[in-house]
């Protein structure tokens, strides 16, 4: 047989990994087409809806139902006392504590769910949400932390024994009723006796604010029980469906295998979709009480205000260093906020998370960390807000502390950065906190990216600018934010990563049709992320068949094999590995397939690009998709018919995306308005399957890690109300604030992972918020500035540059 | 939140004093106020329709009155609720200086507000309350001034 076009061509025919291939969703998505959870319409399908609490704290003394019910179209209101004969009305967290459904005899935060109001239509359940009469008793509000742990005011009644003691919590030992947890890393005499005798210490006291992830599309549900084949379908937004279907079936009794659970498409997660809320709970069990489908779909409020917020992180460090700045030594405790329940979404170990990456990319040989839980009148959730587990509260943590450390060293922070980050001939290191890097090469990003912003020449400018603005000349300053941040993502090894005892494997199953085109179905679910194009990709490359010829499904338990779903910067690392493993499978199968049809013995094929050939005779080869029929067709000796695969990944090791950002703003500080000038982004990511949707990826993550960084909070009032539950009040950063990004990258592949592939979808949030922070600060610093609290918006920076004097 | 206003009524003290205990013009000048009900000289139960941004919602509330500064000063405090719209308590001392036939009335009031009205209007409250005080001190004087007249 004659090759008729050339290798280069039939690589580029696969479209495989490396190619900016087009995002194959983006038809549906641009037409209009995609299905969302609001979309779900059924057959007599109902609506539910939340009364909830305008109270931060309070007793219900009474709930009446009786003028709601009366409201045309209600059909039936559910409270605490319908759901407690079930045993529904608490359900367990994602953090081992449980929280209630509907308030069972008090609310613990503003917006808790009350009573759930099912109706024919929203319209008619929002009237009879207004029918319901609750009679509270107000209680004193905390919502403050460090109050809370000083406080006789007991928020979890529930946790203390009736003597009066506190029993133990899923973590370990509770010092007070509103104390949650204490959870150590390192060792901490060590660390308090190097830096006691260090030459320098810095020390900072950081609050990385309450803030919330916000996807466009809320989160809902569509609960539709059939009671004739006793089957429970559940479409919802879900970041974990297989997660999902786990726990309705835990707390609700019904066998697995009559749930089947669907997350259709989502506009958006980031972390807000991942745990498991009342609405969920209440809409299955409308649906058995009515025996008709239920759907319950949050407001914007419901959103911001109830389901699962992020960070909350009160951090106070201490850093030492000799003389020359080579750093000895880190100490960090955080009075964790984790609101009126523990939900946070961390693996069973991890009760903060990832938090013990807070020692970054520098080779710091002794560190310390303590965290404190602590229960407060907010909202409950805790969730990884496009970042993995708490690691964006750790990356700026660490690269704050590095900043403070430079000025007290009176050093250059980039400098101070180079000099201590871990050596390439380190790697594979193991962090004094205690994770192994798998892979890195730190110092050239560095270079390339301070060489690509003309490191030297922007801090010349700056001097001069600072110069000027003394002169009068001026009233404008220049930041120059610097971000140097080692991610760990891909959760993960089910040796020490599990949730809720779900171990953090992934999944790929793999169908390859007779005509050699294929279905694979993954344990993810994209959000947004492109899962479709990319793991086709990954596919095309491992198995010689076009991604165009290769489906790509997720998100439907009956049909999609278990997995973990998608969160945390997992997909990649975790299920694009079982994608890849599945496909050398059937990579196997296939060779021994065509070293019949060819002749020759197994051994004596190659694979080639979208082909087996014969080792030292390339014209002699069969294509893949001859390969495929044949595996259907042809009667092969000791090979049964067909040609599938199934890989559940449990990767060996987290992996360890970094990169280098630099920002360069400039800021006026009669307005406090800051304008960013530039910002280029350097992201390693391992190997690159997409480098389109990587772009796309790192533009969007730069841009919430804008909004975290310079204006959007959850923020409340000492009454408990929260204060910003409206777009009007919370900040979406829009064209007019988002600045053109620079994106550069360098390779460095993980080594364990079987593309060499480490995740990129958070990797700009956590890199990006320090370095817009740090460049409002870096602006502020010839003035005496060390640190000021985000966000940054036009009030909070103006007033920094009051309080220095530069009003004056 | 704080409001604090000085107005000029023209009408003598006393009258002024009056009219500030008589239900029925409170309910007159109360913007919103669909009923209110004197349970005592110094209790009195009041249904109040409030709109503020998109929050429309009905309150009802006790109000306590202090009137042992008579005829110079009246306090009162109260608190109300709006279901699903929200809550609020507060307060209000009122001075009146007599200036010749006219009576010069300061205000200082204080409330709290919590529900979907606080996290709403955190940012209209503010300006929606001065918009209703003055509402309120505008009727009031113009049924007291009035009443002088007839």
């Amino acid at each position: 047989m004659k090759d008729e076009i050339t290798r280069e061509e039939r690589v580029d025919n696969l479209k495989g990994m490396g190619c900016s291939r087009k995002r194959v969703e983006d038809a549906r998505f641009t037409q209009g087409k995609g299905n969302y959870v609001d979309d779900i319409k059924l057959d007599g399908m109902l609506f539910g809806d939340f009364v909830r609490s305008p109270y931060a704290h309070a007793r219900i003394k009474n709930i009446d139902t009786s003028a709601a019910l009366e409201v045309p179209g209600v059909l039936a209101v559910l409270t605490a006392a319908d759901l407690e004969p079930l045993g529904l009305h608490w359900m367990p967290t994602l953090a081992g504590d449980k929280q209630m459904v509907l308030a069972d005899g008090k609310v613990l935060f503003q917006g808790q769910e009350v009573a759930f109001v099912v109706a024919e239509d929203r319209f008619a359940a929002a009237d009879g949400i207004e029918a319901v009469v609750v009679d509270y008793e107000e209680l004193p509000v905390i919502v403050d932390p460090f109050k809370a742990l000083q406080s006789d005011v007991v928020l979890r009644e529930d946790l203390v024994a009736e003597d009066g003691t506190i029993p133990d919590g899923a973590h370990g030992p509770r010092k007070h009723p509103n104390h949650i947890f204490t959870w150590e890393a390192g060792d901490k005499a060590p660390t308090e006796e190097v830096i006691a005798n260090a030459d320098v210490v810095a020390e900072e006291s950081m609050y990385y604010h309450r803030t919330h992830p916000c996807p466009l599309e809320t989160c809902g549900c569509v609960a539709s029980m059939d009671k004739v084949n006793g089957k429970l379908t559940l479409w919802g937004t879900f970041q974990a469906p297989h997660a999902i279907r786990t726990i309705v079936s835990l707390i609700s009794g019904i066998e697995e295998h009559n749930i089947r659970v669907i997350s259709p498409d989502i506009g958006g997660g980031f972390g807000n979709k991942v745990g498991a809320y009342p609405g969920y709970v209440c809409s299955v069990v409308a649906s058995i009480v009515t025996g008709k489908p239920v759907k319950w779909v949050e407001d914007r409020m419901d959103n911001l205000m109830t389901t699962a917020f992020a960070r909350d992180y009160w951090m106070k460090g201490k850093i030492s260093a000799t003389k020359d700045g080579k750093i000895t030594g880190l100490q960090c405790h955080v009075t964790a906020d984790h609101g009126g329940f523990d939900a946070c979404a961390d693996p069973t170990k991890f009760p903060a998370g990832f938090m013990n990456i807070c020692t970054g990319s520098y080779d710091i040989p002794t560190a310390y960390l303590e965290v404190d839980g602590v229960y407060t009148n907010k909202a409950p959730g805790g969730v990884s807000y496009r970042c993995s587990f708490r690691v964006t509260e750790a990356v700026y943590f660490i690269e704050r502390m590095v900043e403070v450390l430079a000025i007290k060293l009176n050093m250059d922070a980039a400098e101070l950065r180079r000099i201590n980050f871990i050596k390439k001939e380190q790697f594979p290191y193991t962090a004094a906190l205690g994770w192994e890097y798998d892979s890195g090469d730190y110092h050239t990003a560095w270079d390339k990216a301070l060489k690509a912003v003309d490191y030297d020449g922007l801090r010349k400018e700056q001097a001069e600018r600072v110069a000027a603005f003394k002169r009068g000349e001026t009233r404008k300053l220049m930041g120059i934010g610097l971000s140097f941040f080692t991610e760990i993502v891909g959760a993960g090894p089910v040796k020490n990563c599990d949730i809720l005892g779900l171990g953090m494997f992934d999944s790929c199953e793999i169908r390859i049709h007779p005509t050699g085109s294929a279905i694979a179905r993954l344990g993810t679910i994209s959000q947004g992320q492109g899962h479709a194009t990319t793991f086709a990709q990954i596919l095309a490359s491992e198995i010689g068949l076009p991604a165009d010829s290769i489906t790509i499904e997720e998100g439907d338990t009956d049909t999609a094999p278990y997995g973990l779903g998608t969160y945390g910067s997992r997909s990649t690392p975790v299920a694009g590995a079982a994608t890849a493993m599945a496909g050398r499978k059937i990579r196997a199968k296939a060779q021994m397939i065509a070293a019949y049809l060819l002749e020759v013995h197994d051994n004596d094929v190659e694979f080639d690009v979208d082909r087996f050939a014969v080792k030292g005779a390339p014209e002699k080869f069969k294509t893949m998709k001859e390969i495929a029929f044949a595996a259907y067709n042809q009667a092969i000796p000791g090979i049964e018919p067909g040609l599938e695969a199934v890989s559940y990944y449990d990767p060996p090791n987290m992996t360890y995306p970094f990169g280098a950002y630099v920002c360069v703003m400039d800021i006026d500080v009669d307005t406090g308005v800051p304008e960013i000038r530039r910002f280029y982004a350097l992201d390693d990511c391992g190997t690159r399957i997409n480098p389109m949707i990587i772009e796309g990826q790192v533009h969007g993550g730069l841009t919430e890690a804008l909004a975290v960084a310079l204006g959007q909070e959850i923020a409340y009032d000492d009454m408990g109300n929260c204060k910003t539950g409206t777009l009007m009040d919370f900040f979406l950063p829009t064209a007019w604030e988002v600045p053109n990004y620079e994106t550069d990258f360098t390779v460095t592949p993980s080594p364990h992972h079987p593309i060499g592939a480490k995740g990129v979808g958070e990797s700009p949030h956590v890199g990006g918020v320090p370095c817009f922070s740090n460049a409002v600060q870096d602006a502020f610093r010839p003035f005496g500035n060390t640190h000021t609290n985000m966000p940054h918006d036009h009030w909070r920076i103006w007033k920094t540059a009051n309080e220095l004097g530069l009003h004056d | 939140m704080e409001l604090s206003d000085e107005i000029i009524i023209n009408a003598p003290k006393d009258r002024v004093y009056a009219a500030l205990n008589d239900p029925e013009i409170l309910q007159q000048c109360i913007p919103g106020c669909e009923e209110l009900i004197k349970h005592s000289d110094t209790e009195l139960e009041a249904k109040v329709v409030l709109k503020v941004g998109p929050v429309k919602a009905k309150f009802s509330g006790d109000v306590q009155l202090d009137t042992t500064g008579a005829p110079d000063a009246f306090s009162l405090t109260g608190q109300g609720n709006g279901g699903t719209a929200g809550h609020a308590k507060g307060g209000a001392d009122v001075t009146l200086t007599a200036d010749g036939d006219q009576t010069i009335l300061r205000y200082e009031a204080k409330a709290d507000i919590g529900g979907k009205l606080a996290q709403l209007g955190s940012r209209l409250i503010q300006s929606t309350a001065k918009k209703l005080a003055a509402k309120f001190f505008k009727s009031f004087a113009d049924v007291v001034n009035e009443e002088r007249v007839t």
